[in-house]
């Protein structure tokens, strides 16, 4: 097992204005982390982030745009409501509040991707690994990652 | 107890009179533990109605069985006539198509704890006036509380009442007491996480899917269940471990906002699971978040299915 937390990271494509910012997240993401582009934070059924748990992740992030900025409306606003809820019913029953963070990005600040990853990470690195709700090994590579 | 000849009378007028096709309520069952629900079609089978505490289906669940220009009639309680309010809203079934024959309930009794009293061989059960249940078996007779036998569910119930029947039979309850109701998952969340989790796989983990609490829940009408979904499979869905906790936190998280907390999940389980426990939490998030309580009326959208820009949230900006 890596000393790193794993996270999955969710982001919204539509998010990342920079082209600097884009080819890090597609081409650079350090190996703990696994991104699951997605059209919008709305697609994002509470399922996926159950799977992602029960997958071995010790975090979970989901980036999508502020909100009134959202490339279809209110797919984000929508999102709010179903992630929020579905992450407290996780900490009723063991997975740590602080494990899924939301994350709302501007479109026009440079750079921020990678200082919230870090900041995440700082903050899920006490906790230790995710074992509550765990089913099967972290997959590594795989995906958009691979 | 309301009047079963005041019911039996009512349910064959709107049969005689056309108001409706067919009316849902209870039979006797093969034991006096188990009242089944019924179908009546005819003014004449209505004889066999029968109405006591131990009718503890909820009968809302039949409500999506059936066409949608079918007239039917229904005894409701008040959670009954919740679900029946939300299934309204999520148009499963228009409201002009119903007749709410409404019961103010004095709440379910878990057979079960009779059961552990007195044996599986019962030959009665009445209710006597005053709260006190006599109970008959092969090992002898029985007196109990009512209070004592009543289930989890009921005996927290906040809305006894239904709330748009057409027609109610009976005198109408005192409300319940909502920081009662909300002592359970209070409770539950005040434990350390471990203990938390622990009591959550032991409880998933002891599943057999059956799906018994899914046949039994107003609000599981899918055609196609999540966790039947082969390809692409959306959640871990195997017989494993890790498969009977994606089902238990799925299937309660789809009730967000639609659960009537009537515990008809529960008491159809052969395992013995709670699960009101991680509805209840949901519930308790909706009202506190949205002042949302599911059922109330057929006309506001619950959380999930509307938005609003001024959510107070953890979401980062």
């Amino acid at each position: 097992m890596t000393e790193t937390p794993r996270i999955v990271l969710f982001q919204c494509q539509w998010c990342l204005f920079s082209p600097a910012d884009q080819d890090w997240v597609d081409h650079q993401l350090p190996k703990n982390i696994l991104l699951v582009k997605v059209p919008c934070t709305g697609r994002i059924n509470p399922l996926y982030i159950l799977n992602a748990v029960q997958g071995g992740a010790d975090g979970v992030m989901v980036s999508g745009c502020l909100p009134e900025q959202c490339h279809f409306k209110t797919g984000n606003i929508g999102a709010r409501r179903q992630l929020e809820a579905f992450a407290d019913y996780l900490h009723h029953i063991g997975y740590e509040r602080d494990r899924v963070r939301f994350l709302w990005l501007d479109l026009q600040d440079r750079g921020i991707i990678q200082k919230e990853l870090a900041a995440f990470e700082a903050q899920i690195e006490p906790l230790g690994p995710a074992k509550n709700l765990a089913a099967r090994e972290f997959e590594t590579a795989g995906g958009a990652n691979a | 107890m309301p009047d079963i000849d005041a019911l039996k009378a009512e349910a064959k007028r709107i049969l005689d009179e056309g108001v409706v096709e067919m009316v849902i309520g209870f039979r006797a069952g093969d034991t006096p533990l188990h009242p089944q629900p019924a179908f009546f079609k005819t003014a004449e089978e209505v004889d066999a109605l029968v109405y006591d505490p131990l009718c503890q289906n909820n009968l809302a669940a039949y409500l999506t069985r059936f066409p949608k220009t079918q007239k039917i009639g229904m005894l409701v309680r008040g959670c009954e006539n919740r679900s029946v309010n939300a299934l309204v809203f999520e148009g499963r079934h228009p409201r002009e198509a119903l007749y709410l024959i409404g019961v103010p309930c004095e709440g379910i009794i878990d057979w079960r704890r009779i059961v552990e009293n007195t044996g599986e061989e019962v030959i009665s059960v009445v209710e006597q006036s005053g709260g006190a249940i006599l109970v008959e078996s092969k090992a002898g007779s029985f007196t109990f509380e009512k209070s004592a036998l009543l289930h989890e569910s009921c005996s927290r119930c906040i809305h006894p009442n239904p709330l748009s029947a057409d027609v109610v039979i009976g005198e109408a309850r005192p409300e319940g007491d909502p920081a009662l109701a909300r002592k359970e998952v209070v409770d539950f969340a005040a434990l350390p996480m471990e203990e938390r989790n622990a009591w959550f796989r032991q409880e998933a983990e002891r599943c057999i899917r059956c799906y018994a609490c899914r046949e039994a829940c107003p609000m599981c009408y899918c055609e196609e269940c999540f966790v039947d979904h082969i390809s692409p499979r959306w959640t871990e869905s195997g017989a494993t471990p890790a498969g009977m906790q994606g089902w238990h936190i799925v299937r309660a998280f789809h009730q967000t906002g639609r659960c009537t907390s009537c515990g008809a999940c529960e008491r159809a389980c052969p395992m013995d699971i709670k699960m009101t426990y991680l509805t209840e939490k949901l519930n308790e998030d909706m009202r506190q978040k949205y002042s949302f309580e599911a059922g109330m009326d057929a006309v506001t959208p619950p959380p999930f299915s509307t938005i609003t820009l001024d959510d107070k949230s953890r979401f980062v900006i």
